[in-house]
C-alpha cells in the first residue's frame, strides 16, 4: 500500500487487510505491520490510560509479540489443537485526527471477531479499534494497535489469537 | 448426602473421578467446605477510605466488602432486608449510605437498616429495627496482615487456626515491601474454564506438568521465554542437564488443613542491577542486608491457602480460585505493588504478569486447556480413578507438621485430597 494523506478507502483497504492476515493465520507478516516500536493493546478496564499501573488482556511490544507467534507456530500449543478458525469485521472507520509526527495519524473502527474452535463455545468478541498509524517509506505501520473490547473488564476464557 | 459414600470417593494414593464431575458432590462441597472454612474475601487496599466497596459473588450469593468510618472491614450479604433485591449493584466504588433501587430502603456501611420511605405505614407490630431487616454481616470475619477472610460459619476453627503455618506465605510477600504494605490496586486478571474448581487447586502443587503442559513455551535450545524482570530475567534454562526439568527438582510442602506450597527455580541467586539495587538499599534499610539479600532470592514460588487463595511469592500476586459449578470456574489474579519499591518494580510486575498469568497469557493458557481436558476426560467410564502417587509414601516431615515431597511428589494433592475428604465426612 501506497499513500501519503489519510484516504479512507485506503485506510479501509489497510485495515481489512491487517485482520485479514490474522483470519489467515498470516501471524509473522501481521507482526511486521508494526512499527520496531510498535504496540499490541487490548487494556483490561474501559479508557485505561495506563499499560504499567494496570494489568492488561494483552500489551505486545515486539519482543513478546514474537514469542505469542512463535507459540503458535510450535506443534505442542495445546490450548490450539484443534486451532481456532476466526474471522474479523471491521467497519464504521473514521480518521480521528493526524498524528503528533507529519507522517502520523489515528483511525477508530469498531469491530467483530468470531471465533470457533472444535469442541470449543463459540466466542463473539467486539468492541472499538484504534489505530495509530505512520507512513514508513511509503507503507502504513502501526505505531499501536489498541483494542477496546466491550467487555474489557469482563470474564475470559483462554485467550489466544489476536483481535 | 443419600446414595453417595464420600468415603469410597478418596483413596491415599488416587481419587475417583466423580469428585470433580458430579454436581450433586459440587452441592455438597459449597455446604460442607466452602460455607465451612474461610474464604478469602480481599485485600484491604481494595478499599481504602471509609465508604469504599467491592462486591462480588460467592457460591451463588452477592457479597459485599465494605470500610467502615472507624477503619475495620465488613464484609455484607449484598441482599435488601426488604423484598431481598441485591443493594449494591456496581462491582466497586464509594458509599455514604447503600441505597435499594427498589423501594428505596438505604442501609448504613455496616449494613444496618438507616432509612425506609413512608414508615409510617408499616403496622406496629413490625420491628424495622430488627437485624434482619439490615445486611446481614457474614458469620465470622477476620483479616490477617490486610488479608480479609470471612466464613459462612458462626462456629468452627479461629482464623489463625486454619492458616497454622502458611502465614509465612503472606508474611513472606509483604516482607517484599521496604514498607512490609503491599497494595492491590492494579486490576485483576479473570479467566474461567470449563472445569472443576479442584483441577486448578491441584494445579497449584503441580511441579510434575510444566514440562508436559507448557512445552510451547520452550524454544528449542530449551530455554523458556523471558518472564521476568532483572538479573534472572530473560529466557531461562528449562531442562537441567539431565535432561529432566527444572521445575520438577524443586519440592513440594503440605501445610496442615490441606495448604500447600512449591519451591522457587531462582531460590539461589539474588536479583541484582539496575532498579533491584535501589529496591534492595530500600529492604536493607528495614530489614537489614543479609535478609534484603534473601528476599530478592524468591525462595517460594507461591503458597496455596485452601480452598480460596493462591500467595504468588515470587510474581508478586494473589490469584483467587471462585467455583460456580461442577464444571465451571473462575479465577482471579491481582498483581501486588510492594508500598516503598521503586515504581519500576510494580510496572514490570505488571508487565509480565500479564504474559504468565492474564486470560491471554502463554502459561495459563496450556494450564486451563488441561483443567478443561480433565473434565471432559473424567466423564469416560471403565476406569474412574485418578492417580496421584508420586512420592506416596517417601514424604517427610519438614517441621511445624509440614510435610515436604521431593522433586514432583504429588504430595500437595493428597494433602488437598486428605483435608477435603475430613471435611466432606462431617455432616
Ligand atoms: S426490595 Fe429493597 S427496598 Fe424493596
Ligand atoms: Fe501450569
Amino acid at each position: 500500500m501506497d499513500f501519503k494523506a489519510p484516504d479512507l478507502r485506503a485506510v479501509e483497504a489497510f485495515l481489512y487487510e491487517e485482520v485479514r492476515l490474522l483470519d489467515d493465520r498470516e501471524f509473522e507478516k501481521w507482526s511486521d505491520l508494526f512499527t520496531d516500536d510498535g504496540i499490541y493493546w487490548v487494556p483490561a478496564k474501559p479508557d485505561q490510560k495506563d499499560p504499567y499501573d494496570h494489568v492488561s488482556l494483552f500489551f505486545d511490544d515486539k519482543e513478546i509479540r514474537e514469542t505469542r507467534i512463535k507459540r503458535l507456530r510450535h506443534p505442542k500449543i495445546h490450548v490450539q489443537i484443534p486451532h481456532s478458525r476466526t474471522i474479523h469485521l471491521v467497519s464504521n472507520v473514521t480518521i480521528l485526527e493526524k498524528g503528533l509526527a507529519p507522517a502520523d495519524f489515528v483511525t477508530r473502527s469498531n469491530f467483530i471477531m468470531m471465533e470457533d474452535r472444535l469442541g470449543d463455545e463459540r466466542r463473539i468478541y467486539g468492541g472499538r479499534y484504534t489505530h495509530h498509524l505512520r507512513v514508513v517509506d511509503g507503507a502504513v505501520r502501526m505505531i499501536q494497535k489498541r483494542v477496546d473490547l466491550t467487555d474489557c473488564d469482563g470474564i475470559y476464557p483462554a485467550l489466544t489469537l489476536p483481535f | 448426602m443419600d446414595g453417595i459414600d464420600i468415603g469410597s470417593l478418596v483413596r491415599d494414593d488416587a481419587i475417583h473421578q466423580s469428585v470433580y464431575t458430579d454436581p450433586k458432590i459440587f452441592d455438597l462441597e459449597v455446604e460442607r467446605i466452602f460455607r465451612r472454612v474461610w474464604i478469602y474475601i480481599g485485600h484491604e487496599s481494595e478499599v481504602k477510605e471509609p465508604g469504599d466497596f467491592q462486591s462480588l459473588d460467592l457460591f451463588g450469593q452477592p457479597i459485599v466488602m465494605v470500610r467502615q468510618r472507624d477503619q475495620s472491614i465488613k464484609v455484607l450479604f449484598n441482599r435488601c432486608g426488604h423484598r431481598g433485591a441485591k443493594v449494591v449493584n456496581e462491582p466497586c466504588g464509594n458509599a455514604h449510605t447503600f441505597r435499594c433501587c427498589y423501594h428505596g430502603w438505604a442501609f448504613k456501611l455496616d449494613g444496618a437498616l438507616a432509612g425506609v420511605p413512608q414508615r409510617e405505614d408499616y403496622p406496629a407490630d413490625v420491628d424495622l429495627d430488627d437485624p434482619a431487616r439490615g445486611m446481614p454481616s457474614l458469620p465470622r470475619v477476620a483479616n490477617y496482615r490486610g488479608f480479609v477472610f470471612a466464613s459462612f460459619s458462626p462456629t468452627g476453627q479461629s482464623l489463625a487456626e486454619w492458616l497454622g503455618p502458611a502465614t509465612m506465605g503472606i508474611d513472606e510477600l509483604i516482607a517484599c515491601s521496604p514498607e512490609e504494605k503491599i497494595d492491590l490496586s492494579g486490576g485483576v486478571h479473570r479467566y474461567r474454564y470449563r472445569g472443576n474448581w479442584k483441577h486448578q487447586f491441584e494445579n497449584l502443587a503441580d511441579t510434575y506438568h510444566p514440562n508436559a503442559a507448557h512445552d510451547s513455551t520452550v524454544d528449542e535450545d530449551g530455554m523458556q521465554f523471558k518472564r521476568r524482570p532483572g538479573s534472572t530475567g530473560g529466557r531461562a534454562p528449562f531442562y537441567d542437564k539431565d535432561g529432566m526439568p527444572l521445575v520438577s527438582k524443586i519440592g513440594v510442602w503440605a501445610f496442615p488443613n490441606g495448604h500447600t506450597s512449591e519451591g522457587s527455580m531462582f531460590s539461589s541467586v539474588s536479583q541484582t542491577g539496575g532498579v533491584w539495587e535501589e529496591y534492595r538499599a530500600a529492604l536493607a534499610a528495614r530489614h537489614g542486608a543479609e535478609k534484603a539479600d534473601d528476599i530478592l532470592k524468591q525462595k517460594r514460588h507461591s503458597l496455596t491457602i485452601y480452598p480460596s487463595v493462591d500467595i504468588l511469592i515470587a510474581q508478586h500476586a494473589v490469584r483467587i480460585v471462585r467455583p460456580i459449578a461442577a464444571d465451571l470456574t473462575e479465577v482471579l489474579v491481582y498483581p501486588v505493588r510492594m508500598v516503598g519499591a521503586p515504581p519500576q518494580v510494580f510496572r514490570d510486575i505488571v508487565k509480565y504478569l500479564n504474559i504468565t498469568h492474564s486470560a491471554g497469557s502463554f502459561v495459563q493458557t496450556d494450564d486451563l486447556e488441561a483443567f478443561r481436558r480433565c473434565q471432559i476426560g473424567q466423564s469416560a467410564e471403565g476406569s474412574p480413578w485418578c492417580l496421584i502417587a508420586r512420592g506416596h509414601r517417601s514424604d517427610v516431615t519438614d517441621n511445624n507438621g509440614v510435610m515436604h515431597g521431593d522433586r514432583a511428589s504429588e504430595i500437595g494433592q493428597r494433602n488437598q485430597h486428605k483435608v477435603w475428604l475430613s471435611l466432606m465426612n462431617v455432616r
